[in-house]
């Protein structure tokens, strides 16, 4: 019986050997992935959190997509990374910039208008700063030069828009210090940085902020006319083209500014007609805003809109569909009377109309829908005319509002919960970005009949709570 | 009797993987793993309690036991789909193990008891990094077993016509993890479900002798709905995220065990009835397993009750097998069945890689002295190999296994 066995048991090891799948065949299909140039924005500069970090920069887009591309012949992928892992972002403000570090989720409790505690006791997840270093501190890492030599393959400028490429003195002390940072001279553009490496492929996603930067501040006015959109974008892409080694490249659309969660989270919590009234309220609130000359705005018993400022300055009652930004003071509305009355001023009350660069209302939507879609369109044709990949994350990105799942990772566009979205709700995190590099490499593949290989989502993390 | 002891209490500390179809096990008798795992239409020994209860009576010796265990040496691989990346099925032996006693009062009745394991599934996934592999949201492991105990009557009408019940106990345990993609400062959080549970269910089969040298069978399992209560469900979370990861909560949890219908013919013929061949044609009730349920006790936003949908399909085995007696001391066995998967393309799931599977087996019985019979058997799998995706979670690529089974088994009849 021994023997038996014995000799089983050798058969069965024998036998059991490893069961091997041919692994991912991987090829560029005579595509030159060598020398790969990225120029962009804040999208695709591995900005997240609200900063420019360390880890945010090794998670960018393009750097993921680089890593890929390494398995087809690409080449070394160089950015102008930041020294420090609390990053530095900033708000411009008279004489110069208020710099702050990245921000990450806090699970607190919430507090009343007294800033006590509410009873009973409930806590929500908040975003905020890693930690408050000095100003002067911050502004040296903004300014300080990259930790590894140029050039830099990712040439992604936050902030950057068609025209900014070619912006001379974008990159000097007057300019944005997100590109002075790493421009090889003050005077350089950042096509200029970009052209002279002279790039096999190139990857060009630009044009978020012609129509972001005028959403982010609540107004249809700043958006980039579509014949200087036109211009520029067709230029970027001609020049990179013409800029020596006869590129292959991708370029992308414009994703639908207001389904991010900047523009969505406080609107699903707040409604534009919470302003609830009894009769003597909404008579009170008459005459009151009859007495500052606003007696076109009236109050009546029951729900009430609330009031806001327009870009031209007017005030106004907020509509179905207005939204509200992610920088809006919830706590003034709650306990000062935003959007009401001011009930700190006493004994008559003032008008406290919501200031309008925290109101995107239904026009200016309108106007920023209307826009995008012509940037949309030269983009498209730019790229079809050229014979360039095209990525369309304009629908890809549609595709979250109703939820994805990649390896039983669930992403939506909801804040915090939804997975997709970094703590500053404009921008992706890794693995956001990971799921969109995908997205790129498939679009890639799709043009050029390549076989690279796409990143593994798992191994990328999500927002990360405490 | 003692060896008899000392192998059950080998096998209590077994388990059970599945390999083939879904999450059934076929290795239920030595000898029939010899030949293609055939065995509704036979009636050589006490297993008849399992394979057909219509087939005891038929076993002529007085007293008739039989034990035994197969050792499942299981490889698997996957290839991630558009993914430059491969992780492998963790390597453990499994050993499923039966044991059946059978006792005959009078000529033509039998009573018995046949305690075996007809379903489990037992797998790890790991990659080159660890257990931290690419399908860790849907599994990271799993141990799954259910062991049955069969009590059995067996009654037979003269030579020609055998009938038979038993009523079938069934006690499983469950016990897997996986990560949860919500993340912490330490990364992934984790759940822990783990319970067991029992039900019963019945096995009653007919079998006919028609002609000299023919039999047939028929034979039906009952479907087992197998409902843990009350599993522990540990979550590990981040601290914030306790509130909707509860971390000593309560899961019950549903999967059911699918009826088998069974077929058999079988024809004994030449000097001394040197030579056996079969057929098995078995009817496998899959579609019952929709949905693998998972309804917490204390629900929240992010666990309540979910389905995790499975969509089985019914299927057919089709088995065929031979014996040939060398002399009265040694038999040789062959044969050789097509198991396919009852999963789905776009429901294959890493928590149970189900690929269709040819199977070919060889077997040896060496009878040192009336009555008693010392059983090995090799059943190999090709090594099948599938693309798949399980779209709830849009988790794709290419599987492939392969199996070793040797099998070792005693009976002794008097």
């Amino acid at each position: 019986m021994k023997k038996i066995l014995f000799i089983l048991m050798s058969l069965a090891i024998l036998s059991a050997c490893e069961r091997k799948i041919d692994e991912f065949k991987a090829s560029a299909n005579g595509l030159d992935l060598s020398n790969f140039v990225s120029v962009g924005n804040s999208l695709t500069a591995g900005y997240a959190d609200g900063a420019l970090y360390l880890s945010g920069q090794q998670n960018s887009i393009p750097n993921i997509m680089a890593t890929q591309f390494k398995t087809v012949g690409g080449g070394e992928f160089r950015q102008p990374l930041i020294g420090t892992e609390e990053g530095v972002g900033f708000q411009p403000v008279p004489g110069g910039l208020y710099c702050y570090t990245k921000r990450v989720l806090y699970f607190t409790d919430d507090l009343d208008c007294a800033g006590v505690p509410v009873v009973p006791e409930t806590k929500s997840f908040k975003p905020g700063f890693v930690s408050n270093p000095e100003q002067s501190t911050l502004i040296q890492q903004l300014y300080a030069p990259p930790t590894v030599a140029g050039p830099y393959n990712n040439m992604g400028v936050p902030g950057a828009t068609v025209q900014t490429l070619f912006y001379p003195g974008y990159g000097s002390s007057l300019g944005n210090p997100y590109f002075a940072r790493f421009a090889t001279s003050p005077l350089a553009t950042i096509m200029h940085d970009a052209v002279v490496q002279q790039p096999s492929f190139f990857y060009l996603w630009i044009g978020n902020n012609d129509v972001l930067a005028s959403a982010l501040a609540g107004t249809d006015a700043l958006l980039t006319s579509l014949p200087v959109f036109t211009q520029f974008y067709t230029m970027a892409v001609d020049s990179l083209l013409a800029s020596g080694k006869n590129p292959k490249g991708i370029v992308a659309n414009i994703p639908d500014v207001t389904s991010i969660p900047f523009f969505t989270t406080i609107s699903q919590k707040l409604p534009w007609n919470g302003v609830l009234l009894d009769s003597a309220q909404a008579a009170g609130l008459n005459q009151l805003y009859s007495l500052y000359g606003h007696s076109d705005i009236k109050w009546k018993k029951g729900q009430n809109p609330f009031v806001y400022t327009k870009t031209d300055g007017t005030w106004a009652q907020m509509h179905a569909g207005d939204l509200f930004l992610l920088t809006m003071p919830t706590d003034s509305v709650k306990c000062k009377g935003m959007g009401i009355a001011d009930q700190s001023i006493q004994p008559i009350p003032r008008p406290y109309p919501i200031p309008g660069k925290f109101v995107l209302d239904g026009a200016e939507q309108a106007n920023i829908k209307a826009r995008l879609d012509e940037f949309n369109t030269v983009i498209y044709n730019v790229a079809a005319s050229r014979n360039l990949a095209f990525a369309d994350m304009n629908t890809y990105l549609r595709k979250f509002a109703s939820g994805m799942v990649f390896d039983g990772i669930k992403m939506n566009t909801s804040f915090i919960s939804g997975g997709l979205f970094s703590t500053d709700g404009v921008h992706l995190n890794p693995r956001g970005n990971c799921v969109t590099a995908n997205f790129f490499i498939q679009a890639i593949n799709t043009k050029y009949g390549s076989s690279i290989p796409q990143a593994s989502v798992t191994n990328y993390t999500g927002l990360v709570f405490p | 009797m003692r060896r008899f002891t000392t192998l059950l209490l080998f096998l209590c500390l077994a388990a059970t993987t599945s390999f083939g179809g879904g999450y059934q096990v076929g290795l239920h008798s030595v000898r029939n793993t010899g030949m293609g795992l055939i065995g509704t239409s036979l009636s050589y020994d006490a297993s008849s309690l399992f394979f057909n209860p219509g087939g005891a009576a038929f076993v002529n010796e007085k007293w008739s036991f039989s034990g035994g265990v197969s050792l499942i040496f299981a490889r698997g691989t996957f290839q991630a789909k558009d993914v430059n990346y491969q992780a492998t099925l963790k390597h453990e032996l499994n050993t499923p193990f039966y044991f059946y006693a059978a006792f005959k009062p009078t000529k033509n009745l039998s009573v018995g008891i046949a305690v075996n394991a007809p379903y489990g599934n037992r797998l790890a996934w790991k990659d080159d990094a660890g257990e931290n592999w690419q399908g860790r949201y849907l599994i990271k492991d799993i141990s799954f077993k259910a062991i049955t105990y069969q009590p059995t009557v067996s009654y037979k009408f003269k030579e020609i016509f055998g009938v038979g019940v038993g009523l079938v106990y069934a006690t499983g345990t469950v016990d897997m993890n996986k990560s949860i993609s919500a993340q912490g400062v330490t990364g992934d959080g984790s759940v822990n479900i783990k319970g067991n549970t029992s039900n019963f269910g019945f096995n009653a089969g007919i079998m006919v002798h028609p002609d000299k040298g023919w039999s047939l069978g028929l034979d039906y399992r009952s479907k087992i709905e197998m409902k843990v209560k009350g599993a522990d469900a540990n979550f590990t979370v981040a601290p914030s995220l306790s509130g909707n990861f509860p971390a000593n909560n309560k899961v019950d949890v549903m999967l059911p065990l699918p009826a088998n219908l069974d077929f058999g013919a079988s024809y004994e013929f030449g000097k001394n009835k040197q030579w056996m061949v079969g057929l098995n044609l078995c009817y496998v009730f899959w579609s019952t397993y929709d949905s693998l349920v998972f309804d917490f006790e204390t629900k929240t936003a992010a666990v309540s009750r979910t389905a995790t949908p499975a969509l089985y399909t019914d299927q057919m085995i089709v088995r065929v097998g031979a014996q040939y007696k060398i002399s009265k001391a040694i038999i040789i066995r062959a044969g050789g069945y097509y198991d396919p998967s009852p999963v789905k393309n776009d429901y294959l799931n890493p928590q149970t890689p189900s690929l269709t599977e040819v199977g070919v087996t060889c077997g040896l019985s060496v009878n040192p002295f009336k009555g008693f019979s010392i059983d090995a058997a090799f059943l190999y799998l090709m090594g099948a190999k599938r693309d798949g995706t399980y779209s709830p979670e849009n988790f794709a690529g290419t599987y492939r296994t392969g199996f070793s089974i040797p099998g070792i088994g005693l009976s002794y009849s008097f």
